[in-house]
């Protein structure tokens, strides 16, 4: 049974397997594999795809776990940034990054003010950040949610939010300056 | 990069969000490993985002995804037992697996001057040795340039693969062992010498096949040339770079 995050140890696991202790590969598995599925699934859609990244990234995990500067309680973030990067890296490469049709991107080249109907429920448990992201208007929090859960592209946001490329691409930017003012 | 800090804050924030493009996330991956301030900026952004990970629900993984991690985990573990000092990981050599081509060329030099990493690989430097006279011994007398390639995996430094090229660009790739390859997966082997943006593709390689190639389309092997295998989907990887883990990776060292 999986463990609460801050009850399971993360750093002393990827010590472990720098060690070359191959259970502690799997109690990371077993700890958080459900959710880092998940996380990738988002991502890429496809679950035989997403299983491949999942595959693939505790390998990476499990040579990379000695360059892991351990000590630092920053594990648990480490391995998700494993996961996600595996997920991003699958889905660049694929065709999706060249199917949103251009002329519909400019057919909705119209006055566009900075709001967009809300695509995700945030958690109050998520601190900080959802304080912070409650604080961006509605165009830059999609912008930068659909992008981090979902592997949205900047092309993909403007389809998704029915906006022009170029608010997108201004809104991912202010977003992350806004976000990175208001948590430091 | 002459960036400012804000610009340098923003290409990380946009790295970690995931909106670059393919080619600029290859970069920035690239620039990582030799620039510590952009890492830093990377690694305070994954942190601040962390949290919106929860927004995504968890979905159970197929009873057959552990046992497929482990028997891949386990193919490349195997053979560490052989290796001097298996038990303590060298952490340069973890370093480079973790690089990968990112790495900078200052990390290859810590790796390749390792010298426990050496000793490690020492058991299948040996029968590399073996190819190498038996190769030079077929040689004809003509001198010709040649290089040679021991392909060493990062984790356990046991030498799995031997390449050897000559000067009339032809290319053998000698397993010195079994690769055990997961399903739906393949071997793919790759190039880079310095000052080329990236890898190339030299094909994909079977587990226990040696390999002979033409490298009529590239330019002339460069000492120091780095040959890697990695890991990859069936067909190859998808976007033209290794993607997945690297399984072995070599210099080329000038012999004639």
């Amino acid at each position: 049974m999986p463990n609460a995050p801050d009850l399971f140890d993360y750093d002393a696991v990827l010590a472990a397997c720098a060690q070359g202790d191959q259970q502690a590969l799997q109690r990371l598995y077993q700890q958080d594999g459900r959710h880092l599925l998940g996380v990738a699934l988002r991502i890429v859609r496809r679950r035989e795809v997403a299983e491949d990244v999942l595959h693939d990234a505790f390998v990476s995990i499990w040579q990379k776990a000695a360059s892991f500067d351990a000590g630092r309680g920053a594990g648990r973030g480490w391995v998700y940034s494993v996961v996600r990067h595996q997920a991003l890296n699958a889905l660049r490469g694929s065709e999706r990054e060249v199917a949103v049709d251009v002329e519909l991107l400019a057919a909705l080249q119209e006055a566009h003010g900075d709001t967009v109907a809300e695509q995700f429920e945030l958690h109050a448990s998520m601190g900080r950040l959802h304080d912070c992201l409650e604080h961006l208007d509605s165009a830059k929090r999609n912008s930068i949610v659909c992008a981090y859960v979902d592997g949205c592209s900047h092309s993909e946001i403007a389809a998704r939010l029915k906006a022009p490329l170029g608010s997108v691409k201004a809104w991912v930017k202010r977003g992350l300056a806004a976000l990175r003012e208001c948590m430091g | 990069m002459n960036e400012t800090p804000e610009q340098l804050q923003q290409l990380a924030g946009e790295y970690v969000l995931g909106t670059l493009s393919a080619s600029a996330r290859l970069d920035v991956a690239q620039r990582l490993t030799r620039e510590p301030l952009l890492r830093a900026e990377v690694a305070a952004w994954e942190r601040r985002l962390l949290p919106l990970t929860s927004l995504a629900e968890p979905a159970e993984p197929a009873p057959q995804l552990w046992p497929r991690i482990a028997a891949t985990v386990q193919a490349l573990t195997q053979g560490s037992a052989l290796a001097d000092g298996a038990s303590n990981p060298p952490r340069a050599a973890s370093e480079a697996a973790s690089g990968v081509w990112r790495a900078d060329p200052a990390g290859w030099h810590r790796w390749w001057d390792n010298l426990r990493l050496w000793r490690g690989v020492a058991g299948g430097a040996v029968a590399a040795s073996l190819v190498l006279a038996v190769l030079l011994a077929l040689r004809p007398a003509a001198p010709v340039a040649a290089y040679m390639v021991v392909l060493a995996a990062p984790q356990d430094r046991n030498a799995g693969w031997v390449v050897q090229t000559s000067m009339n660009r032809q290319l053998t790739l000698t397993p010195l062992h079994d690769t055990v390859v997961p399903e739906r997966k393949a071997l793919q082997f790759w190039t880079k010498a310095s000052g080329w943006s990236g890898p190339v593709s030299l094909g994909l390689v079977e587990s226990n096949r040696s390999l002979k190639l033409a490298l009529d389309k590239l330019p002339p092997v460069q000492p120091d040339q780095l040959f890697e295998i990695t890991l990859e989907p069936a067909t190859g990887s998808p976007t033209g770079r290794p993607t997945g883990p690297v399984l072995y990776i070599g210099k080329a060292v000038r012999v004639m």
